[in-house]
């Protein structure tokens, strides 16, 4: 047995070394104290996961086969595309995102969680407004606002919710005895801070008062671009920044380059949005803007791309022994080409063509699922063995699911910006008629690029499943070593 | 629209008050010196550097063969035995 | 690490002017436009919907309609937007002044609709389409919303409501389709979409 090799077990083991193991024991007092509320976002993180997965592959048929499933109002194609999309971005994104943020909250600030049970209570209130809007949307209870389809008489649930949350990450980092602040700390404090500022805005602006005509557009991307700019993507790159350097055991490349990439992002990517309303009725000077700030991205995605890929540089051969490098650098690689990709995309040349097309899911997609899904994915094969101290059940099983997702993303993102962009050719030439009986149409032509997405879709359910599996065997395993060791403090006490 | 100049207010007068108030507790914790020194933060005698620390289950108790190459004392430095 | 205190105090007031300059200045700019006269016809553009219209866009609303069909005409050069014949002009921010909400749209797995009042205003054809969209577009893939519309036996004559449905689309004898409220109300919404009138910063 080869004594280098990598520790989590021994990490997890008690040392015979009594020392090592007292100071083990501040890092496993930390894990153990974010064992219930992670259980519990985790478990309902995964839940939304299944769910809004099933959502997706039933939008994904309905999209070629428009009989399939067609006479439920409630299963029709615009109501199961938003309740996909709502399930996955607040039921489970969000609730990833926020376990993982406790986490490495705990973490980085050396204390425990404090107070778990706010966290439990703010979980049950996500979960409760989530649920209630996701039906609500089945129902015929849209908002009709993209990103915001959950109804107003839900969204109070999620604000209490995110209130809980955001207090007990001012405690926890109030009474946090590490000085230094980490990169993955600014990221993660600004995400909690930009997130319920852009959420009520939003909401105040569209639903409870609402402005008047397409101020209302120019809100509701403002909105929904900076979730993923302001909300996702600080997460998912806090986590990025702590998880590779952790499993390499090597210091990230250049700090100062990830601080500069930090304030730029912050400085520049909120005025993204407006590139969504390329061509639309707005001012031009407020798309222009945006289009500029989108091009300014290139300084944050650059100085990412550089730390990141040039930590792993040289330890390549990790990827084979680690299960959560190999999900964090697909995603850290995914977040360069997604990048790049979208700043591409904001250009008005590129716009013209692109823009109403498949080709803007797909690119949805690469961020949300390529990069922050995987990183959220990462962050939980890493987190959960050292907070439950009991090791993943299955290799297989987590190679399943990585092999399945990383497949599965790949085949839904590349044919399908190839796809949305010939539909966008098509669509900007008027001789191509948009749907014809026998000629070729823009509707047709699209067909073998949304069959092959609902290929790709059914590949990614089953990487979920394996994911599932294996966390619903841990958490079995978890309960078991526990009943044992009563076990034996009980048969020692006799 | 009243709505719209409470939001403007907290933009402009709120926002940036935290903003500085933020600033000066960042100078005072001597945030921005030493940001090298903050790329270690996150290891300590438990994780030192060089450490890694994570592998497929299993990796460790032998069911899968330990990997070859010979432990490179720079990137992976023993570890006490278990 | 000087430049360090220049951004941090520089990010919270981003945030901040993101806000006023995409969100505050558009409002200030152009949130509160109000109808004009135009001089051809002498009305007043736009009007308010009326009220069975207004029901209708809930109705496009609960259905996800958004999510395959824009609302929005680009510029002349720009697209084929008006090539396609999907406007006669580009639309502007006062065309969507009495949109509540406003729903431009972002993806075209359909044709835009900003003016399907205009180029189809058969009610009859938009029943059919609702009810079954193969039976006026060959190979179309949009959904159909048959729930939308209930089968009924035919009673002593036949309603006057009935939609005319093609042999092996109708249900079986002795039964018609009849649209529910919501068909109707959705038809109207749809009649209503039109965008045309010549505003004098379209000109
Ligand atoms: C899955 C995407 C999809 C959804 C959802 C959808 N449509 Fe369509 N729609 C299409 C496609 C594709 C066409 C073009 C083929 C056709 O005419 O059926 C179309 C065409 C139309 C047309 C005819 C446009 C023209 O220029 O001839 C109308 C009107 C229409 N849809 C209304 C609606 C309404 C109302 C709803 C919501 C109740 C809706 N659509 C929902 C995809 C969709």
């Amino acid at each position: 047995m080869n004594a280098a090799s990598p520790s989590i077990l021994a990490a997890l083991s008690p040392s015979d070394n009594e020392e090592l193991a007292q100071r083990r024991a501040v890092l496993a007092e930390i894990d153990a104290s974010c064992r219930g509320p992670l259980l519990f976002l985790f478990s309902g993180s995964i839940i939304w996961l299944l769910v809004g997965t099933v959502f997706a592959l039933l939008a994904s048929l309905k999209l070629h086969n428009p009989e399939y499933l067609a006479n439920y109002s409630w299963l029709t194609f615009g109501r199961v595309r938003p309740a996909h999309l709502n399930a996955v971005i607040y039921g489970f994104a969000s609730e990833a995102a926020i376990g993982v943020t406790l986490w490495l909250m705990c973490r980085l600030c050396r204390t425990p969680l404090l107070f778990g049970w706010i966290i439990n209570a703010a979980g049950v209130f996500w979960n409760l407004g989530v649920t209630i809007g996701v039906v609500a949307i089945l129902a015929g209870d849209s908002t009709g606002i993209e990103w915001l389809e959950i109804p107003p008489y839900a969204t109070p649930i999620l604000f209490v919710s995110y209130a809980l949350i955001a207090v007990w990450g001012v405690i926890t980092f109030r009474f946090r005895r590490e000085k230094h602040l980490y990169v993955s700390q600014w990221y993660l404090l600004a995400a909690l801070f930009w997130f319920p500022w852009i959420y009520s805005a939003a909401q105040i602006l569209l639903v409870l008062d609402p402005v008047r005509g397409t101020v209302q557009a120019a809100v509701n991307w403002w909105f929904a671009h900076n979730v993923l700019g302001l909300w996702f993507t600080p997460i998912g790159l806090a986590s990025i920044y702590y998880f590779i350097p952790k499993v390499l055991g090597k210091p990230v490349y250049n700090y100062s380059l990830s601080v500069l990439g930090f304030w730029s992002l912050a400085l520049f990517y909120n005025w993204n949005g407006m590139h969504h309303l390329v061509g639309g009725p707005m001012p031009a000077w407020l798309i222009t803007v945006s289009i500029v700030a989108s091009v300014m991205m290139t300084i944050p995605v650059i100085t990412v791309g550089i730390n990141h890929h040039l930590t792993m540089w040289g330890s390549f051969r990790e990827l084979k022994t680690s299960p959560v490098l190999r999900f964090m650098v697909f995603g850290g690689m995914s977040y360069t080409l997604t990048s790049l990709h979208g700043i591409a995309l904001a250009l008005r040349s590129v716009s013209e063509v692109t823009h109403f097309t498949h080709s803007t899911i797909a690119h949805s997609h690469q961020g949300m699922y390529a990069f922050f899904t995987m990183v959220m994915f990462g962050a939980i094969y890493y987190i959960m063995p050292r907070v439950l101290q009991v090791d993943w059940p299955s290799a297989r099983l987590i190679r399943v699911h990585f092999w399945a997702v990383a497949i599965g993303i790949l085949l839904y993102v590349f044919p399908l910006i190839v796809g949305g962009t010939l539909e966008g050719m098509a669509m900007t030439n008027p001789d191509v008629p948009f749907v014809d009986a026998v000629k070729p149409s823009v509707v047709s032509l699209t067909l073998p690029y949304l069959k092959t997405r609902s290929y790709s879709g059914m590949l990614i359910f089953l990487g979920h499943l394996a994911f599932a599996i294996s966390f619903g065997w841990i958490v079995l395993r978890w309960a078991q070593a526990g009943r044992l060791a009563r076990l034996k403090t009980s048969l020692a006490r006799v | 629209m009243s709505v719209l100049w409470i939001l403007f207010v907290c933009s402009l007068v709120v926002l940036p008050g935290i903003a500085l108030l933020a600033f000066r507790w960042a100078m005072r914790q001597g945030e921005f010196r030493h940001l090298e020194k903050t790329a270690l933060s996150i290891f300590d005698d438990d994780e030192p550097v060089g450490q890694t620390t994570d592998c497929f289950p299993g990796g460790q108790r032998g069911k899968k063969p330990a990997p070859t190459r010979p432990p490179n004392p720079i990137s992976r430095p023993r570890l006490p035995e278990a | 690490m000087n430049y360090g205190p220049i951004l941090f105090l520089g990010i919270f007031l981003t945030v901040a002017s993101s806000w006023c300059g995409l969100v505050l200045i558009p409002h200030l700019q152009f949130g509160r436009q109000q109808p004009v006269k135009i001089e051809e016809t002498g009305e007043l553009y736009p009007q308010s919907r009326p009220g069975i219209a207004q029901q209708g866009m809930a109705v496009y609303q609960a259905n996800g309609c958004i999510y395959c069909h824009t609302q929005q005409v680009r510029a002349e050069h720009f697209g084929a937007d008006i090539a396609r014949n999907w406007g006669q002009r580009r639309t502007v921010a006062r065309d969507y002044i009495f949109d509540k909400p406003v729903m431009l749209g972002t993806m075209r797995t359909g044709p835009d609709l900003t003016n399907i009042g205009l180029r189809q205003n058969s009610v009859t054809w938009h029943l059919q389409h609702l009810y079954t969209p193969v039976i006026t577009s060959k190979g179309s893939i949009m959904p159909p919303f048959r729930f939308l519309f209930e089968q009924r036996k035919i009673g002593a004559k036949p309603s006057p409501d009935a939609v005319p449905l093609p042999k092996e689309y109708a249900p079986e004898p002795g039964y018609e389709i009849i649209p529910k409220a919501e068909a109707k109300a959705l038809v109207q919404y749809l009649l209503s979409l039109k965008a045309s009138a010549p505003l004098p910063e379209t000109r």
